[in-house]
């Protein structure tokens, strides 16, 4: 029986992990100990045998029928769920389009839009841009950690802007340039979104 | 004549599914080894199996070749074990152990009596199930405690501890 207090240097010396002092001190100890001589050759024994036990072993039955079944399913549900992410960009590209319209300061028609104020078009926009990062945020792992990493930083970018913008156009409503600006930020979230979805499917 | 494996691996990648085919004959018996010594249950085995296949169907983009694909899978393989192990913590493992030795009794591919290893595998399945699977993963499949921990979600400290108290259990368990 080996010593109480030795199953971590022992186990250790069975798998070679010891440094040179160490070792040594155990090479000592077993020696002069019958018991943590027998639990070192009783560990090597069972680690033997675990190396030489079958690295293959065929499962009761063949599974390829039901793991086709399952890569064929997968596959139509994603025909059909890239069908719906599709429609659903063209809806949100349809709402930021319809919110941009609002922006753009010309007729009469829209200066009484723009009345409303451009908190109704942020809201739009909003909207818009949930649906579509709701839409991605379900499928975002299948990005390379690497892309997403990349697309967060971009949307961060994004989102900077947008902020700026809105900030600035609360302090000045009126200002063509602002909406141009946040036009632009907005637009270009509503296309990383959409590559971001189509990518991530 | 047998197909090469990467060029395999090429043509599964490109979405030929009798290549991906041929991965599978050529892989599952390494890998519902993998998971019927994790799980120490044949039935979740095979579920486990069709799950890592699927998952390597669906991932094969992500396979660069940087390792042998052997061991992209069976590292996939092992993550799926234990995501899957996350997903039910609650429910109780099952453990076999003279209940379904059949499971275990196939024909040896390696040294030893075919016999001291059925009482290898029927202790190992015994084990409680932290202990058993860091045995697995580190004196029957060789991979080292960091990359246990990295593949787990445990410690370096916590795969040693498991790994010498499955050692001390197993011991015990074949002496008698």
């Amino acid at each position: 029986m080996m010593c109480g207090d030795r199953e971590v240097q022992l186990n250790e010396y069975v798998d070679g992990t010891l440094a040179a002092g160490a070792r040594a001190l155990v090479e000592t100890h077993l020696a002069q100990c019958a018991g943590c001589r027998e639990a070192v050759a009783e560990l090597r024994a069972l680690l033997a045998g675990a190396a030489a036990l079958p690295k293959s072993i065929e499962p009761g039955r063949d599974l390829w029928a039901p793991i086709t079944a399952r890569i064929v399913q997968r596959a139509t549900w994603n025909v059909r769920r890239a069908f719906w992410r599709g429609a659903l960009a063209a809806a949100a590209t349809l709402v930021i389009g319809f919110a941009l319209y609002r922006l753009l300061p010309s007729s009469p028609a829209h200066d009484r839009r723009e009345e409303r104020g451009w908190v109704a078009v942020q809201a739009d926009y909003a909207r818009a841009t949930d649906d579509l990062a709701a839409a991605f945020a379900t499928e975002r792992d299948r990005l390379e950690p690497a892309t997403l990493a990349l697309l967060e930083r971009n949307l961060g970018v994004i989102d900077a802007a947008i902020r700026e913008s809105r900030d600035a156009l609360a302090r000045d409503p009126g200002n063509i340039e602002l909406r141009g600006l946040f036009a632009a930020a907005a637009r270009q979230k509503v296309e990383l979104l959409r590559w971001a979805t189509r990518a991530a499917t | 004549m047998q197909a090469d494996p990467s060029d395999l691996v090429q043509r599964a990648q490109q979405g030929d599914q009798a290549a991906f085919e041929a991965l599978y004959r050529a892989h599952v018996g390494r890998v519902y080894a993998l998971c019927l010594r994790l799980t120490a249950d044949p039935v979740r085995a095979e579920e486990l199996t069709q799950d890592a296949f699927v998952r390597a169907w669906e991932r094969l983009a992500s396979f660069r070749g940087e390792s042998a694909f052997s061991s992209w899978l069976y590292r996939l393989t092992v993550n799926v074990v234990f995501l899957a192990q996350r997903a039910s913590r609650r429910r109780a493992l099952r453990v076999f152990t003279t209940h379904d030795p059949a499971a275990l009794e196939r024909p040896s591919d390696g040294s030893g009596t075919a016999a001291e290893q059925l009482d290898l595998e029927r202790a190992m399945a015994a084990l409680p199930p932290g202990a058993r699977q860091v045995f697995v993963l580190h004196d029957v499949q060789g991979y080292r405690h960091h990359e246990i921990a990295e593949l787990t979600g445990i410690a370096v400290g916590t795969s040693k501890a498991q790994l010498f108290r499955a050692r001390r259990l197993l011991r015990e368990a074949l002496s008698r």
